[in-house]
């Protein structure tokens, strides 16, 4: 019971964070959006020891955890478009999986790659 | 009243299905294709409208929010790894958004999709509130584009874990940047399987590949329409 009030409050002090980053996205017109504000405070706020670690861990590992459940009502909302998923379902999939093949491909290779460079150079063994 | 059944049903139908994955763990029944199946016959076979649904379901999606301020977590506990690789790392992700954005616009100009289309499929590979943000700064549809992350979302889950053995992947770090960048969130959910090193290096990507998306898209997007 502790644990899951614990979880409660640091999920509520995260959210807090995301408005203040989206207000302050909202007052300068930043394009980056407010979660993104909110992680690099956080992570301030962490490097400069104002925050515990132990204060926001528990919490942001249970939304980590679930986090595909925040997905699903926006792939629900596939059903709104019926029309466009009908008439052009196939190119867009065609699309999406030979775009993703091609940038897992290339991201894994290219990292993979640099690791071994990087290991050569140094003369030490990355694991 | 709808909107709290609809949360209940949300979470019901996540846990069962999240309780089968690990169960039977084929990368086809992943929770985040199968829920949204079952939910979506149950609103037609219901005659539920989606915008009733989702004024329950709006409450589930904004977690997504703190979600992405969590983050900060995994970067702080690995940021002497991520220091000391931020080399590749920098090379990986630069390389990883141009060929996102570059091949999403070539393969869309192939199977002859419009401009509308193709603008809302650029941003596909970031995470959903920025890349609903990059979709409206480069002319395409927001709402298109949302549906087009999670679509990619999805993909990812199931390809990126195939395309790890099949291409022989073994660092963990390459692993998690494949991960974040090809899948944002969902490929981030699925390094966390792997480990907390391929999960802390796929939430740094799957920032890193929102940043520099923001960045990049405006200058990339002329030459794709060319």
């Amino acid at each position: 019971m502790l644990m899951f009030l614990r979880i409660v409050c640091q999920i509520c002090f995260l959210y807090l964070f995301a408005l203040v980053g989206n207000m302050l996205s909202g007052w300068f017109h930043l394009p980056v959006s407010g979660s993104i504000i909110g992680l690099f405070i956080i992570l301030g706020l962490l490097h400069f020891k104002v925050l515990k670690l132990s204060a926001v861990e528990a919490g942001a590992s249970f939304l980590m955890s679930e986090m595909l459940l925040f997905f699903i009502p926006s792939a629900v909302a596939i059903i709104q478009y019926k029309d466009e998923i009908l008439r052009h379902g196939s190119q867009f999939l065609v699309v999406i999986l030979l775009s993703t093949i091609t940038v897992m491909t290339v991201t894994g290779v290219v990292a993979q790659f640099s690791i071994h460079k990087l290991a050569k150079h140094k003369g030490e063994t990355v694991k | 009243m709808i909107a709290f059944i609809c949360i209940l049903f949300t979470v019901l139908v996540y846990y069962l299905s999240k309780k089968i994955y690990s169960r039977i763990k084929y990368a086809f029944l992943s929770p985040l294709l199968v829920a949204p199946c079952v939910l979506s016959s149950m609103l037609v076979g219901f005659h539920i409208d989606y915008s009733d649904y989702d004024s329950g379901g709006r409450w589930l999606s904004n977690l997504l929010q703190p979600a992405v301020v969590g983050f900060a977590v995994p970067l702080y506990k690995f940021r002497k790894v991520m220091k000391k690789y931020a080399k590749i790392i920098t090379i990986s992700m630069t390389t990883g958004v141009s060929v996102a954005l570059i091949s999403s616009g070539i393969f869309s100009h192939i199977v002859k999709l419009n401009d509308h289309y193709l603008l809302s499929l650029l941003p596909r590979s970031i995470t959903t509130p920025i890349a609903m943000a990059v979709s409206v700064d480069i002319g395409g549809m927001p709402t298109m584009t949302a549906i087009f992350v999670i679509v990619t979302g999805i993909t990812g889950l199931i390809l990126g874990p195939m395309i790890i053995r099949y291409l022989h992947i073994k660092e963990k770090l390459a692993k998690g940047l494949l991960l974040g960048m090809g899948a944002h969130g969902a490929g981030t959910s699925k390094a966390l399987e792997f480990g907390s090193e391929e999960g802390a290096a796929a939430s740094l990507a799957m920032v890193l590949a929102a940043i520099f998306t923001l960045v990049f898209a405006p200058i990339l997007t002329p030459l794709i329409l060319l």
